[in-house]
Order: structure tokens, then sequence, then C-alpha cells
């Protein structure tokens, strides 16, 4: 699913995210710097991996912002069709993962666990069938080893447990949806954002 | 399919066993050799078309030639006769049928499997298997399982029920169960599952007043939502501890995303079993030690563990084991319940928690500290280690534990490691359903298991 399509629908459950948009040009993505950080990412069906395959280039600023959307370019000359998306440079935190997928046996189901690099190392994640209940997602935060360091000691508990009930109905609901994966979502203290979206739908 | 009742397979009073033989080396002469030999009460028909008579039993030529309503036919013949054969139950209206014989599904005969379902459903029939052991209910004393009793020996009356999809692992636990002390209720080893399902099994066994704790072995399942529905309902009634085979999955390498590459099918199934309150067993082992403690003790009011031993290691062992479980902690011991142990035991005894009574400690120090940690509110479960190896250590502590067992309120359960001498009083110990383990890591694990079990029950919605 397009990006932006799948940013609306994660608007509509209040679930947040980074804020965004398709660049057409180095001076549109320099515009939206608007003088603070940026990132540029390279989206094609043909790339799925984005980080591993360098198609994601963080922290830019100033003339850093031209010279990596030329690279982009370059790399994307493979990758056609593709598009490129400016995104707000988001502040440190922790980065988790939150996503629903599709069992053949038991249909939804949702998923927490430590996000970013440390998903594959670390594997430190909760499973369970949609829908869920508050118990469910107090639960799921409880299996996790890292729960004092994604929740931040404890203060962040409530924020989460609400985007996985958030997260919990938005995959009830939409039928359609078979996979959402929103790897990272980085977490400060008070608030939180996804930077990447993935969506699929049949 | 609505709730199935199961009642006349598990409680019949009439059983055919089709195939009855009276070749020793054929399914269908053991299983009758052992209605025999269990001294199943009801009436019983041998069925096979080439003989008149088996061990002293009229044998008749068809189902359809019994002038009875048949609760149960049994049926151990080749596969291709068994459609031919169910259909005659269905005209003889009979109640249930287990379908013993292999050669389904399991080894690409799915069309002879579809047409077995098709007649069951037809008759509304009750039909299980088939490729399986069928059923054990030592209560009306029926086994149709077609391993010998020497070879495979049967448990005594009890409040476990095993629901087993695989006849190797059904066998292998159940001559197990047969060794400890807490019994079965029924044993239900359900094959390939053409029509009863594990589904149909759990709702009947979460009903059935017999059955207080249900342990299981699956690979698959086969009606996801239905399963989770039943899940549900059933672990609000009783524990369920299951053990999951076929845990690696080929279909995470083709998984396209974070989420799908981190929850395989195994990951969903446990995540399955423990929304919805299933304790996950392991390994073999650990189902016949949650099983053990969920049968006898009843539920801990908090996780503070008090521990009573007379050999300092193991007590420290124990305390590690607590330390790692992540549920349980160590409880505090209470001062007016120090005061009291220290009034009343000599003065070697350092009173503490673990409580050591030292090698020398006879049932009268146990008795003592049992007391005083039963009446303690700090203390919510007792872990009692008796190492018989020492010196004060024999029966009359075996007998005090057994004795106290049935005044406690408070989970109460018992650590003894060793050889013979152990092992006779563990029998003695666990016949009056006291749980007796043989390692601390057993002992604790079992104990957290019964605890995050309880919270279950107190905490999770309906």
């Amino acid at each position: 699913m397009d990006y932006f399509d799948g940013k609306r629908i994660l608007d509509r459950y209040h679930i947040k995210s980074a804020e965004s948009r398709y660049v057409a040009s180095k001076d549109e993505a320099a515009e939206f710097a608007s003088g603070g950080a940026i990132v540029l990412k390279l989206i094609s069906s043909k790339a799925l991996h984005k980080s591993k395959a360098g198609l994601v280039k963080l922290g830019l600023k100033g003339n850093q912002i031209p010279r990596a959307y030329s690279e982009l370019l370059i790399k994307g000359a493979s990758l056609k069709p593709y598009k490129i998306i400016a995104q707000k440079m988001s502040e440190p935190g922790i980065e988790i993962i939150l996503g629903g997928k599709t069992d053949e046996q038991f249909g939804k189901m949702i998923l927490i666990g430590l996000g970013g690099i440390y998903v594959e190392a670390f594997r430190d994640f909760a499973i369970r069938s949609v829908p869920i209940t508050k118990y469910d997602a107090t639960a799921m935060i409880d299996q996790l080893r890292s729960r004092d360091v994604i929740t931040h000691q404890g203060k962040n508990r409530k924020m989460i447990e609400n985007l996985l009930m958030s997260m919990s109905a938005l995959l009830q609901a939409n039928e359609s949806i078979t996979e959402v994966d929103l790897n990272p979502i980085v977490v400060h203290e008070g608030s939180y954002e996804a930077v990447d979206i993935r969506i699929l739908k049949t | 399919m609505a709730k199935m009742d199961l009642t006349p397979m598990l409680k019949p009073r009439s059983v055919a066993i089709i195939g009855a033989s009276r070749d020793p080396g054929k399914v269908g002469h053991v299983i009758l050799q052992n209605y025999l030999n269990a001294g199943y009460s009801g009436r019983i028909y041998a069925v096979n078309k080439n003989a008149t008579e088996v061990m002293g039993i009229k044998c008749y030529e068809s189902v359809l030639k019994i002038k009875d309503t048949i609760d149960l036919a049994v049926i151990a013949i080749p596969a291709k006769f068994v459609p031919e054969t169910l259909e005659e139950c269905g005209k003889a209206r009979v109640k249930t049928t287990i379908v013993v014989s292999g050669g389904f599904a399991e080894i690409g005969n799915v069309d002879l499997q579809e047409q077995l379902k098709s007649i069951a459903d037809k008759y509304n029939m009750p039909t299980l298997g088939p490729n399986c052991l069928g059923v054990m209910d030592p209560r009306s004393r029926i086994d149709t399982l077609f391993l010998p009793t020497y070879k495979l020996s049967r448990p005594q009356v009890g409040g476990v029920s095993f629901l087993c999809q695989s006849g190797a692992v059904g066998s292998t636990v159940l001559d197990l169960i047969a060794g400890e002390g807490f019994g079965l209720s029924k044993f239900i080893s359900y094959g390939n599952a053409a029509q009863v399902d594990e589904v149909d099994l759990l709702n009947f066994l979460a009903d059935d007043p017999d059955t207080k704790v249900i342990i299981m072995y699956i690979e698959g399942i086969k009606r996801g939502r239905a399963f989770i529905e039943t899940a549900r309902r059933v672990t609000r009634k009783k524990p369920v501890i299951v053990l999951k085979g076929g845990r690696t999955s080929a279909g995470q390498a083709a998984a396209h995303s974070h989420t799908a590459a981190l929850a395989g099918s195994y990951e969903d199934h446990e995540a399955v079993f423990r929304q919805f309150g299933f304790t996950i067993a392991e390994d073999i082992s650990d189902m016949l030690n949650y099983a053990k403690i969920f049968n006898s003790e009843p539920f801990p009011k908090g996780n503070r563990v008090g521990i009573i031993t007379n050999g300092g290691g193991i007590g420290v062992l124990a305390s590690d084991e607590i330390g790692m479980s992540g549920t349980l902690k160590l409880a505090e011991i209470s001062d007016k319940s120090k005061t009291t142990l220290r009034r009343n035991l000599p003065p070697l005894v350092n009173i503490r928690n673990p409580l050591d009574l030292a090698g020398d400690a006879g049932s009268q120090r146990y008795e003592e500290a049992l007391s005083v940690f039963n009446s303690d509110d700090s203390i919510d479960s007792i872990l009692a280690i008796c190492l018989f190896q020492t010196p004060g250590a024999d029966s009359s502590v075996a007998a005090k534990l057994i004795n106290f067992k049935e005044k406690s309120e408070k989970p109460l359960i018992v650590l003894s490691i060793g050889a013979d001498y152990t092992r006779m009083h563990k029998i003695m110990m666990e016949s009056s359903g006291l749980p007796v383990y043989d390692s601390p890591y057993a002992a604790v694990h079992s104990l957290s298991q019964l605890l995050k079990y309880a919270e279950y029950r107190k905490n999770a919605p309906n």
C-alpha cells in the first residue's frame, strides 16, 4: 500500500507517525527541511529492505540534502518505478516494533517488541490474537524482557497500552489489511512516532 | 457441528468390537482382550464376518445383527473396509464410533478420510480417529488401546485427562502417568481428527465433572477461531497444560515483513495458548510435573514461598530457582513466627527463610516448622525439602507431611532427591495426593506455573 495511504489509516486510529511527504526534486527536499534535519528514503517494490540496501539517508542537513538526493537517484536507476520520501528526523529514542499479521488458523495477530536493529538480534516480542483486551495489552508489555526500557521505567506504559489497543482496533476493523509493520516506532518519554510504515492489503 | 455429546463414547453401556479377532497378533484381538482384562461391566459384542466365536464370546457377522443399542463401536479393520462398516454402524443407530485403523490422510488417502467424515456427519454419529489409540477411562473401565497391559501399565483412577493427537506420545505418557500418584480421568487419542477434533474434546472435558486438569499434546489445530472460543471457556473452569509438537516452521522463510518473520506458526500458537490461559509445557516431563501440582494443590494467594529444609545446599538451589523464576519470591517470615520458631526449635536452627532444620531433623521439627509457616500470613505457599539420606529423615517425616497436607490451605509441595529409599517415600506421599519433585528446578517451575494460572483466573476478563 502507498506510504501515505498507510499514514492516513494510522491517522484515523490516532497512531502517530513522523511528518513526511513525497519529494520530486532536491529543492523540494530542502524546502521541506526548512533548516531542520530530515531523512530521505527511496521506496520501490523492488527493494524490501530499504536500510540494508542503502536507500535510507538519515540526519541530513543543509547541503547534505542535495548530495544524498543525487545518490538516491543513482541507486534508483535499477529500481524503477520508485518514489522518494522526505521525513522530519526524529529525536533519538527507544525503537520498538508494532505490527500485525494474519495467521492461517487464528486470523489476525498483533505483535509488539524491541524494534529497529534489535528485532532480529534479541527476538524480544509478544504476540496475541486480535482483538485484544486491556488485560492482554498489559500482559504483552509484561512479557517483554525490555519492558522497562520500552516504557521508560513505566512512565510510558499507559501510552503503549493505548497504542496496542489502537493497532488491535485497526487490524480488527480492516479485514483487507493482512499485514502491518511499523518498524521502528521511536518512543520518547511521553510521545512516540512511527518512522516507517508498511501495510499490506489483499 | 454443535457441541457433541461424547458420553456414550467414554461411558458406554454397550460396546461392539468390530474386527475382534482370534489371532493374537491382530489389533482387534488385543482390544477385546483388554476389555475383558479391564473388567468392563457393560455389554460387550464381538463383530467378525469370518468367525463365530472369539475368546468365548459369540461373534456377529455385522453390527446390524446385534439386537441391542450400541453406545460405542470400536472399528479395527483395514482402512478400505471402514466406510462400509461405518455406514452399517449408522444404519444400526450406533451412538458413537472409534476408528482405530490407520491408512487414511496420514499416508495420503485424503479421499477415504473425507468419506469417513461425511458418513459420520450424515448419521450425526461422533467418530474418533482414524489412526488413533482411542480412549481409556478407568472409571467406566473402557480401554480401546491395542497395546497389551504387560507392555503398557494402566493408570489408576484420578482427575487428570489426557488429550493426545499422536499415538506414540499418547502411549508413552500414559505409561508414565501409570507411575505417578495422581491418576487418570480420561485418555483420548484422536489421531487424524477427521470429525471429532480438539475443539469438541476440550468442550467435552470442560464440562466433565471427573476431569480436574487437562493435559494435551497437539501438532496442529484445525479450527483456529473455534479453538480460541473453547480455550477461553475451558480455562475459566479448569487448567489446561499443552505440549505442542512441530514448533519449527518452514513458513517463516517465506515471510516478507519483520512482523511475519518473528511471528511464525509456533509463535502464533504459543501466543494463543498464553492469551487464553493455557499452561505451556516445553517437554513431556513438564506436562507431568505441572499436572501433579494442578491436580492436588489450591491456588496460592500470592508469590511468597516459605522453604523448609533438612539440607542447606538444596535449600540454596531452590532459593536460586525462586530468584530466577520471575514470578515467585522468598517470603519474609513474620516476627511473630520467628519468635515461636525460636522458642520451639533447637538453637542450632537459624531462623530465616529457607529454614534449615539441620540433618538430624525428625518429624517433630518438621511439624513445628510446617504449622508456623501454615499460619503465617506472609507465606503463600510452602516448599518442604526432605532429603531422606539424612540421619533424622524417615517414614515418620513422610507421614507428618502427608498428615499436614490434609489441613493445609496453602499449596504444599515436597522436594526429595534420591534413589530407592527416597522413591519409596515419594510413592507414599504421592499416593496421598502430595506432589513430590526430584529437582529444585521441577519443583519451583511447577509452583510458578500454578501461580501464573491462579493469576490468570483472578485477573483475566471473561
